[in-house]
């Protein structure tokens, strides 16, 4: 664009801001002069009021006075009196018989000549004779006579009939009261102007005639009028033109400059009295509040103005902003889009490394936090066994519960290598069989540790369960209940109570089963504003208490991310100081082959007593034995227990079991049992209770009871409780190996191992070797692959194969093998062994060429099913 | 271009030049040579000349006083106005608002000035104008009544008077003894106004009186009130018979009543404060000042009025310094020592708060009329002076017989022009009336020489002040021409002398202190016509004469000369005559104005040139 285009397209705008600021500075001009013109108009309005009001009040009291002096003369005029003294008298009379002190004034007589006589006697010639002596009757006019010291406002009269003394009748024609003029400041004096006003009293021909003011006489010359008539007028008045209005409407006022400073005056004739009254007033006295009120109009103007322009200029300056910065916008545009992109980029980059540091983040999280639970168990129950290892029952109780943690580990380790895949979204649920029953029973022996370690009680509880075979990722619906028995535990005190609930909700679809799980704790419990924020990654409460607990705070958003995934849901209930209770509703498929809950021929009719202090125990152990054709009774004290045992012996319809909780309100289960068997009943007792009974459990049995029944008790519970009490069945076994050549005799065959991990060939060596496999091994890839390439055919029937390993890795070599020439010997079954168990793992090893894949540590049901179906093929 | 620039500038300073030029004949600067401010004060009479213009030039030395006495009246300063030419301090002694008011926009307002301020109110309103002006302020109050020697009345055992009748009753019996009882200068237009006032102020001053007085003084009329004047002449007329007035006492100047008091030849007459101290009777007879006797004794009266009024020009106040400088000079003239100096300080009554001033022994009596205010204020305008002059003189020579026909007449000649506009004079060539160390005063020696050339004398000696204002180029009416020489103080003798009798009445004049024609400074110096002087001034500020010459040529002491003395004729020539021992003087000539009108006037001539008459070194 030529530089003139540019110019004339800048100059409109400029000029038109310009005329704009100007239109508007006019403006503020204009208004400001016609507020401060009416201003001027108030404040002289205001002052006119006051004279006006002043001068009523003066010409009032001055005709007060006329009144008083007419009052005298009609009192003495036309007197006759003999003698000087005789008048002299009379004067000092009239003063006190009309009281003229009371006014400030005394009263003198004239003769005809002007002598002047007061009641002390002559005082000469009257020096204002001549002010009276021009033919009118009344006179009033300021004097300070030399006759009488003082200054005074004069009052003379011509009488109608004059005063004569003496026999040669000389006449006294003129009566005078001399008014002290200071008395006269009650008839002007204003509040309006706090003391500031001056006042003055000005002759005719504008000279001052009296003055009173607090402070020195701002005018300081005689001539009033003069004074004013060459003063400043700010507002461009003339004294003439005020001098007209008072002429002509009697009052006026205007602001003048005294000395540099504004004063206004004001003017109200007193006609009838050849007398002005002026005020004069420093401006900033006069109507202070129109003008504070006008003031602060203007500053909020200018203000405003100011705003204004601004915006004018803010306005204008964008203007040749945008038409400056057109040119560049294509450009800036493409250079924006460059650098979106590029920042997009790096943003993804950015979201990649966060994503990938916060998988790496949870991960180490869930390794500290969820570990540690289980293997605690295993350390502690692997105590317990070498404590115990006289005592071969309690030994394989041990272990038993040692497997079960170690199982549960292994399991969560390759949850938590999950949960990374969780945070991406790739995680899948494993739908297996599972019993509700056995899956809380589990939980408690795997957390009893810590119960007992904290010096807590664990509550377990079930009610109205009537489908406990269920479906569903039991690995992860574990971890939830882990995650929050975990929490509870840690967040409760020694001496509280941690308890689980499990109710079936019989709203559910057709063959799904609906379970509410409460997981309570009388903990220290959560505020309300945590609790919104308990679901999410990494919150842990920061209070004094919380803050000493370790942990990472992912238990809660893994477990709010199962139960989603499962379609359940999760709510908290808490209360600081009180505790805090999960609710977790799911809905889980039910088994298609659950459990038969047909009542059981060698309980029909059976009558059963069931004492729990907990009604909804009560009622759902009632429900469940209802359901396996027993009558039952119920009651929730031991006493009562006690006290319809006797009843039942007494009635002959004994009760055919007793299923009684440990703790009672009244007396503990043992006591009952005791007072039962005291009654000579031998009948069957359950005692059940929702803790480790092995304290009680000698004390227990020699009170007399039969078996005992954990909590929670499903029907399952029940019933197996039920059969092994009345002898009908023999307690389950805890845990046994699989039977060796169940199915498949792997008897000779011949395994080549290849594993760089000794402790792991090892052990696949002692099981393995279990079941009759005869086992080469070797330590890496390279090592497998020249074995099998200088073996012959038959030499080895299976190879399994660890992935990672030194030298060559699993993968390698399975290709090399699949590619030796021999064909016996690259078809022989390789099947891969690695701690790798993902998908991906899988996908890769068959890609390899491998035949199925096991996942270490190596479950031996698992391998055995492999195997079988390996050598079956 | 820059061509045409210069040549216009050369034009206007050329031209500015000649308008300078134009104006020697008037006053052209306010400071001197020696770099004093200028000052000129019109003194309204010659008594100023002993002590007061001293006084003034002790005060300010740094002020070069200008003194010119200036003819008694407000017309004399109007005529200076319609000149352009007024001093910057005026003075005045005939007064009255009325005849004031035509110098108002020319004169300074002292209403707002500290000297206003120190008048009671009451008297200053008589000088303030309607709109609150005031121009004049008055000096001390000169006390003008009745002169009686009172040891002559011991002496013939005649009651000293305390009204009206004992008045007439004392006349009378001086009259018995050949004494006379009452004398005055009829002959002079204030004496005239002032009995004619005095002697009927009861009257003057009665309500109708004051109101009458307030009108005319006003201008609501210029017309006497039969009420109140009728009583008035008819009381003069009382006088007149009572007395014995007559045509001989219509003629008696000045200076004539009083010679017959000091003689011992009149018992009483008209005369102020001053003359109680300047014509005391017989040397040792006792005097008193009395008032107008009315018909009782509380209706007696003394007459007053103000020394002299002050005034200053507006023009002289324009620069606020010079301003400042002349309200100064102004205080220290009425101040109390200024009104100490006037007169003798002890004849006056004060008028300001500030002033304290002593009354003589003689005028002890006075101080009951003080304390009650009894001091009448003569009406004294310029038409009052003159008609009151014309009507008792025409009372005194029996022209006007009754009172009726006074007051007739007297309206008649109140309704009358005092003078005719008529220019009856033309003067070709303006001087300046100011001191020149190279010329001496221009315009007093063109007017000095004019008189000594008309009355044909060989020499004139008189003062230069008593030429009270420039030389105009012009026309002139007659009244006019009479300011051009003072008339009312200064009176024109002859005397002959030897030419050591003529260096005698230099030599003495210029040592004169204290006197009515006393020389203060340049500006009161005296001018000589015929010869010349050559003169030093000493180290003490005075003059000394070095030599006279005629034409250049020295003076022959032993030639003698017919010389005119113009100066004060009763307090100055008798102490100068004395000294130079000259015994008689021819006085009956006329006054000076004459001889410049009949110059003027009545020849159609020119003012004679003036000459360098004076050398100063």
């Amino acid at each position: 664009m030529p530089k003139t285009n540019r110019i004339k397209k800048y100059i409109l705008p400029m000029l038109c801001a310009i005329a704009v600021m100007a239109v508007l500075g006019a403006g503020v001009v204009y208004i400001r002069s016609y507020m401060e013109q009416q201003t001027v108009q108030e404040k002289s309005s205001q002052l006119e009021e006051i004279i006006a009001q002043i001068r009523v009040n003066l010409e009032y009291g001055l005709e007060n006075h006329w009144n008083l002096l007419a009052g005298i003369e009609a009192a003495v005029k036309g007197t006759h009196y003999d003698s000087e003294q005789e008048l002299y008298a009379a004067i000092d009379g009239m003063q006190k018989e009309f009281r003229t002190d009371l006014y400030g004034c005394r009263m003198m007589l004239l003769d005809s000549m002007g002598m002047a006589c007061l009641d002390e006697g002559r005082v000469g010639i009257w020096d204002d004779i001549d002010r009276i002596a021009d033919g009118q009757i009344h006179h009033t006019f300021v004097s300070d006579t030399s006759n009488v010291d003082g200054t005074y406002l004069i009052f003379a009269k011509k009488m109608e009939l004059p005063i004569t003394v003496g026999t040669d009748e000389k006449k006294y024609t003129h009566l005078v009261m001399l008014k002290d003029i200071v008395t006269l400041k009650k008839y002007y004096t204003t509040e309006s102007y706090g003391g500031n006003v001056a006042t003055y009293i000005i002759k005719e021909n504008g000279v001052q005639a009296y003055y009173d003011a607090n402070d020195a006489d701002i005018i300081g010359v005689r001539n009033v009028f003069k004074a004013l008539a060459e003063a400043e007028y700010i507002q461009g008045r003339s004294f003439d033109a005020i001098k007209e209005q008072v002429d002509s409407e009697g009052i006026a006022a205007a602001n003048i400059l005294l000395d540099q400073t504004e004063y206004y005056y004001c003017l109200a004739s007193l006609t009838d009295y050849g007398m002005t009254l002026m005020l004069l007033i420093p401006s900033e006295y006069v109507a202070i509040s129109t003008m504070n009120m006008m003031n602060s109009t203007i500053r909020v103007m200018i203000v405003f103005v100011f705003f204004l322009i601004l915006v004018m200029m803010l306005a204008l300056i964008s203007v040749v902003m945008v038409q400056r910065s057109n040119q560049m916008v294509k450009i800036e545009q493409e250079n924006n889009q460059e650098l979106q992109r590029l920042k997009q980029a790096a943003e993804d980059a950015l979201n990649v490394a966060e994503t990938a540091n916060k998988s790496k983040s949870t991960f180490l999280s869930n390794m500290s936090h969820d570990i540690r639970t289980p293997m605690n168990a295993v350390i502690g129950f692997a105590t317990l066994a070498l404590t115990n290892v006289e005592n071969p029952e309690k030994v394989r109780d041990y272990l038993s519960k040692i497997l079960s943690s170690s199982n549960h580990l292994l399991s969560l380790i390759n949850d938590i290598l999950d949960m990374s895949r969780i945070e991406s979204g790739k995680i899948n649920l494993e739908e297996t069989e599972a019993n509700l029953s056995e899956m809380l029973h589990d939980i408690k022996t795997i957390i009893s540790g810590q119960i007992h370690a904290k010096q807590l009680e664990l509550y377990m509880d079930v009610m109205d369960v009537t489908d406990e075979d269920v479906y569903c990722d039991k690995t992860r619906l574990n971890q939830v209940f882990l995650n929050l028995l975990s929490n509870a535990i840690k967040f409760t005190l020694p001496g509280g109570t941690v308890s689980v609930r499990i109710r079936q909700i019989h709203q559910a679809p057709e063959g799904m089963g609906a379970y509410e799980i409460r997981v309570k704790d009388t903990g220290i419990g959560m505020s309300r504003e945590f609790a919104k924020r308990i679901f999410d990654p990494f919150e842990r409460e920061r209070t004094s208490t919380v803050s000493r607990i370790q942990g990472t705070g992912l238990g809660m958003a893994i477990s709010k991310n199962i139960i989603d995934m499962m379609g359940g849901t999760i709510e908290v209930i808490t209360e600081q100081g009180k505790g805090t209770e999960f609710v977790i509703g799911l809905t889980l498929r039910l088994q298609s082959e659950r459990r038969t809950v047909e009542q059981i021929k060698e309980l029909e009719g059976l009558k059963a007593l069931v004492v729990d202090d907990d009604f909804e125990t009560c009622d759902s152990v009632t429900k469940m034995l209802f359901q396996v054709g027993m009558r039952s009774e119920w009651t929730m004290f031991g006493k009562e227990a006690v006290l319809r045992a006797r009843q039942s012996v007494e009635r002959n319809d004994a009760f055919n079991v007793y299923i009684i909780d440990w703790r009672l309100p009244d007396m503990n289960g043992i006591e009952v049992t005791r007072q039962i068997r005291s009654l000579g009943d031998d009948t069957p007792i359950i005692i059940l209770t929702a803790y480790d009974w092995n304290d009680i459990e000698e004390e227990a049995l020699a009170a007399g009871v039969t078996a005992f029944c954990s909590k929670p008790m499903f029907m399952s519970d029940l019933r197996d409780s039920l059969l092994a009490a009345l002898g009908q069945r023999q307690p389950k076994s805890d845990y046994s190996l699989p039977s060796a050549g169940a199915a498949v005799d792997f008897t000779g065959k011949r395994l080549l191992l290849a594993e760089d991990n000794e402790l792991n060939r090892e052990i696949a060596l002692e099981i393995l070797g279990e079941y009759g496999f005869v086992i080469d091994a070797a330590e890496n890839g390279q090592e497998a692959l020249n074995k099998i390439a200088a073996s012959k055919p038959g030499d080895y029937d299976l190879i399994l194969m660890d992935i990672q390993m030194p030298i060559m890795d699993g993968y390698e070599a399975t290709r090399r093998i699949r590619g030796l020439n021999d064909p016996v010997l690259s078809e022989i079954p390789i099947l891969a062994m690695t701690a790798n168990a993902f998908d991906e793992d899988r996908k890769r090893a068959q890609e390899s060429g491998m035949n199925d894949f096991l996942s270490k540590p190596i479950v031996i049901e698992e391998m055995l099913e492999v195997l079988q179906k390996v050598f079956e093929h | 271009m820059k061509k045409k620039k210069l040549i216009s500038g050369l034009l206007c300073l050329a031209m500015t030049a000649t308008l300078l030029g134009g104006c020697a004949g008037q006053k052209t600067t306010e400071e001197t040579a020696d770099g004093k401010e200028k000052v000129t004060i019109a003194l309204w009479g010659n008594q100023l000349l002993e002590h007061y213009t001293e006084y003034l030039c002790d005060s300010f030395p740094d002020v070069e006083f200008e003194f010119t006495l200036a003819t008694n009246s407000t017309d004399f300063y109007r005529f200076l106005n319609d000149h352009d030419d007024l001093p910057d301090i005026l003075t005045v002694r005939r007064f009255s608002l009325k005849d004031a008011v035509l110098l108002k926009d020319m004169l300074y307002d002292l209403g707002d000035t500290e000297l206003a301020s120190t008048f009671y109110g009451t008297y200053l309103d008589h000088y303030t104008y309607d709109d609150g002006t005031v121009n004049w302020l008055p000096t001390c109050a000169e006390v003008d009544s009745l002169i009686i020697n009172e040891t002559l009345f011991d002496e013939y055992q005649v009651e000293i008077p305390t009204d009206y009748a004992s008045f007439i009753s004392a006349c009378e019996a001086f009259e018995e003894v050949g004494i006379r009882g009452f004398v005055s200068d009829f002959a002079s237009d204030y004496t005239c106004m002032e009995t004619l006032q005095g002697f009927a102020i009861s009257s003057l001053l009665s309500m109708e009186g004051r109101e009458w007085r307030q009108k005319y003084e006003s201008g609501a009329t210029n017309q006497l009130s039969e009420e109140v004047w009728l009583p008035v002449f008819e009381k003069f007329f009382d006088v007149k018979d009572g007395i014995g007035l007559g045509t001989e006492d219509a003629q008696m100047v000045n200076r004539d009543p009083k010679d017959l008091f000091i003689e011992g030849k009149a018992a009483m007459y008209r005369g102020t404060g001053a003359d109680i101290i300047t014509f005391p009777g017989r040397g040792e007879d006792k005097v008193l000042l009395m008032p107008y006797f009315g018909d009782t004794q509380e209706e007696n009266w003394f007459l007053t009025y103000p020394t002299f009024q002050i005034a200053a020009s507006k023009k002289a106040m324009k620069d606020p310094k010079r301003e400042e400088l002349i309200l100064d000079i102004m205080e220290a003239m009425l101040g109390q020592e200024g009104q100490n100096h006037i007169s003798y300080g002890k004849n006056m009554v004060p008028y300001n708060k500030n002033v304290t001033l002593e009354l003589l022994p003689e005028l002890e009596n006075l101080n009951p009329y003080i304390d009650e205010n009894k001091m009448y204020i003569r009406l004294a305008s310029n038409d009052m002076f003159r008609v009151s002059q014309s009507v008792v003189q025409k009372i005194l020579n029996g022209e006007l017989t009754t009172p009726e026909a006074a007051l007739a007449d007297f309206n008649t000649q109140l309704e009358q022009a005092d003078a005719s506009d008529e220019k009856v004079a033309h003067i070709d060539n303006a001087y300046a009336n100011e001191f020149t160390q190279k010329h001496g005063n221009q315009a007093a020696s063109a007017i000095f020489n004019t008189i000594r050339e008309e009355n044909g004398v060989d020499l004139m000696f008189g003062q230069s002040c008593y030429v009270a204002s420039d030389i105009y180029e012009g026309d002139y009416t007659q009244k006019d021409l009479s300011y051009l020489c003072k008339n009312d103080g200064g009176y024109p003798v002859i005397v002959t002398l030897t030419g050591d009798q003529v260096y005698r009445l230099v030599e003495s004049t210029l040592a004169l202190t204290g006197n009515r024609g006393s020389i203060c400074n340049d500006s009161t110096m005296y001018v000589s016509s015929g010869f010349e002087m050559d003169l030093s001034k000493n180290e003490e500020n005075g003059y000394v004469l070095n030599g006279l010459t005629v034409e250049g040529k020295e003076l022959d002491r032993s030639a003698q000369f017919s010389v005119l003395i113009y100066s004060d004729r009763d307090w100055y020539l008798p102490v100068i005559l004395e000294k130079i021992g000259c015994e008689e003087f021819n006085a009956d000539i006329p006054n000076c104005n004459q001889y410049l009108y009949k110059r003027l006037v009545e020849d159609g001539g020119q003012l004679a040139e003036p000459t360098d008459y004076l050398k100063l070194r």
